[in-house]
C-alpha cells in the first residue's frame, strides 16, 4: 500500500525512469503517514540543541513565586503566613495591578481543616485530597485566567469524546 | 478600551493589543462571524458518463458540532492573538490543536479520519516543546509577560526555537486535512476555520518571537 503511494507520487518511476532527489522527497512529504516521524525527528534535534546549551542558560535567581520550607508547619510547602482578610500573605503577583486584593484568603481553613492543621503535621500535602484546604491564589487568583483555559480545553476534549462515543451507539 | 478588557478579575488577563494584533483580530473575528452565519455544504458527486448525480446531507447534530467547534477555535485563535502572556499564548495554542480536531472528528471519510490520526500524533508532540519553551523562558527571565520581555530581552535560543516547533506542531493542520481540495473537503465551511487559525498562530509567534 505504502509502495504503491510512493510510486504513485514519482511519475517518472512509474515509466520505468529515475527519481531526482526532490522528486523523491516531495513524494515522501505528500504521504501524510511520515509526517508525524519527521516532526518528532525536528523535536528530537531541538532538544539535544537544548540540552546542550543548558551550561549558557542563567538561571533567574530573583524568582516570581519563591518558595520556603518550614517542616514545623503544618502547612509545609504552602505556609505563605497571614491572617485571613485581615492582614495579606506574602504572594508576588506577575501582575500586581490586576491583584489589588491579594493574598487575603489564602491562609484561611475551613474549622474541619483547621481541626486537621492544629493536630498533623501533613495538611499541607494534602491540598488536593480535601475540600476547605488551602486556597491558591496563585493559581486561582494571580493566574486565574488559565485555569479557565486549561478547564476549556478539558471540556472541548470530552465533549468532542462523548460526541463520537454516543453517536458509535446509535 | 483597556477598562472593557480587564473588567473580569484574573490577574493574568493581560491584553497585548498592537496595530498587527487588532488586523489579526479582525480577521479572526470575521471567520467566526461566517463559521456561525453559514450552512454546512452539501457535496455533489456526478455519476460519470450519465446524467445522475448524488447528493451528500450533513446530519443536523454533526453540523451543530463542527460550527460550534469552528466558532470555539475561533475564540481560541483570538485569545492567542491579543494574549500578553507567554503561558496564556500556549495554552490557547494547545486550545486550539484539539479544537482542530475536533472539526474534522465527526466527519465519516477514511481520509480525513487517517489525517487527522496523524494530526493528532503531532499535536500530542508538539505540546512538549511548546510548554517547555514557555517553562525555560520563565525559569531564565523570571516574567512571562510578553511587554516585560519585550524591554529587558534575554530569552535564550532554545527557548524561542522550541516555541516555534511547538506552534508549528499545532498548526500543521493545513497539510494535512485540507490540501487542494480545502473549500471542498468533508466538513466544509467549518474545516476553514482549521486553515485561519493555523495560520494566524502562525503569524502571532513569529511576532513574538521578534518582539522578546
Amino acid at each position: 500500500m505504502k509502495e504503491e503511494r510512493s510510486r504513485k507520487n514519482c511519475p517518472a518511476e512509474t515509466a520505468g525512469g529515475v527519481c531526482s532527489p526532490f522528486q523523491k522527497l516531495s513524494g515522501y512529504l505528500s504521504t501524510i503517514e511520515n509526517l508525524p516521524k519527521l516532526y518528532a525527528i525536528c523535536v528530537c534535534l531541538i532538544a539535544i540543541f537544548g540540552l546542550c546549551s543548558v551550561p549558557f542558560i542563567s538561571y533567574e535567581e530573583d524568582q516570581l513565586y519563591p518558595k520556603s520550607l518550614d517542616p514545623s508547619s503544618s502547612l509545609d510547602p504552602y505556609d505563605r503566613g497571614g491572617v485571613p482578610f485581615t492582614e495579606p500573605a506574602v504572594i508576588i503577583a506577575q501582575y500586581p495591578e490586576n491583584a489589588p486584593a491579594l493574598g487575603y484568603v489564602t491562609a484561611y481553613l475551613t474549622p474541619l481543616s483547621q481541626l486537621l492543621a492544629d493536630y498533623t503535621l501533613h495538611l499541607g500535602t494534602t491540598i488536593v485530597a480535601h475540600p476547605g484546604g488551602i486556597l491558591d491564589e496563585i493559581l486561582y487568583y494571580t493566574r486565574g485566567f488559565d485555569t479557565i483555559v486549561e478547564a476549556s480545553i478539558l471540556f472541548c476534549a470530552f465533549w468532542i469524546a462523548a460526541y463520537l462515543y454516543r453517536r458509535s451507539k446509535e | 478600551m483597556e477598562s472593557i478588557l480587564v473588567t473580569i478579575p484574573f490577574g493574568d488577563m493581560i491584553h497585548y493589543l498592537s496595530g498587527y494584533t487588532v488586523i489579526l483580530f479582525a480577521f479572526a473575528a470575521m471567520f467566526i462571524l461566517l463559521a456561525v452565519i453559514s450552512l454546512p455544504e452539501k457535496p455533489v458527486d456526478i455519476v460519470f458518463g450519465t446524467d445522475g448525480y448524488t447528493l451528500k446531507e450533513t446530519p443536523k447534530d454533526l453540523s451543530r458540532f463542527q460550527r460550534f467547534m469552528a466558532a470555539a477555535c475561533g475564540i481560541a485563535t483570538i485569545g492567542a492573538i491579543v494574549t500578553g502572556d507567554i503561558f496564556n499564548f500556549t495554552l490557547f495554542a494547545a486550545f486550539i490543536g484539539v479544537l482542530n480536531i475536533g472539526i474534522i472528528a465527526g466527519v465519516k471519510n477514511t481520509h480525513v479520519l487517517s489525517a487527522g490520526f496523524s494530526y493528532g500524533l503531532v499535536v500530542m508532540m508538539g505540546t512538549v516543546p511548546l510548554f517547555a519553551g514557555a517553562a525555560i523562558i520563565a525559569a531564565s527571565t523570571g516574567t512571562l509577560s510578553i511587554w516585560e520581555l519585550a524591554a529587558a530581552g534575554g530569552v535564550p535560543l532554545v527557548a524561542k526555537l522550541l516555541l516555534l516547533i511547538g506552534v508549528l506542531g499545532e498548526g500543521m493542520a493545513p497539510f494535512y486535512i485540507g490540501k487542494a481540495e480545502i473549500t471542498r473537503a468533508s466538513g466544509a465551511p467549518y474545516i476553514l476555520m482549521i486553515h485561519v487559525s493555523s495560520l494566524l498562530l502562525f503569524l502571532r509567534v513569529v511576532e513574538i518571537l521578534m518582539t522578546v
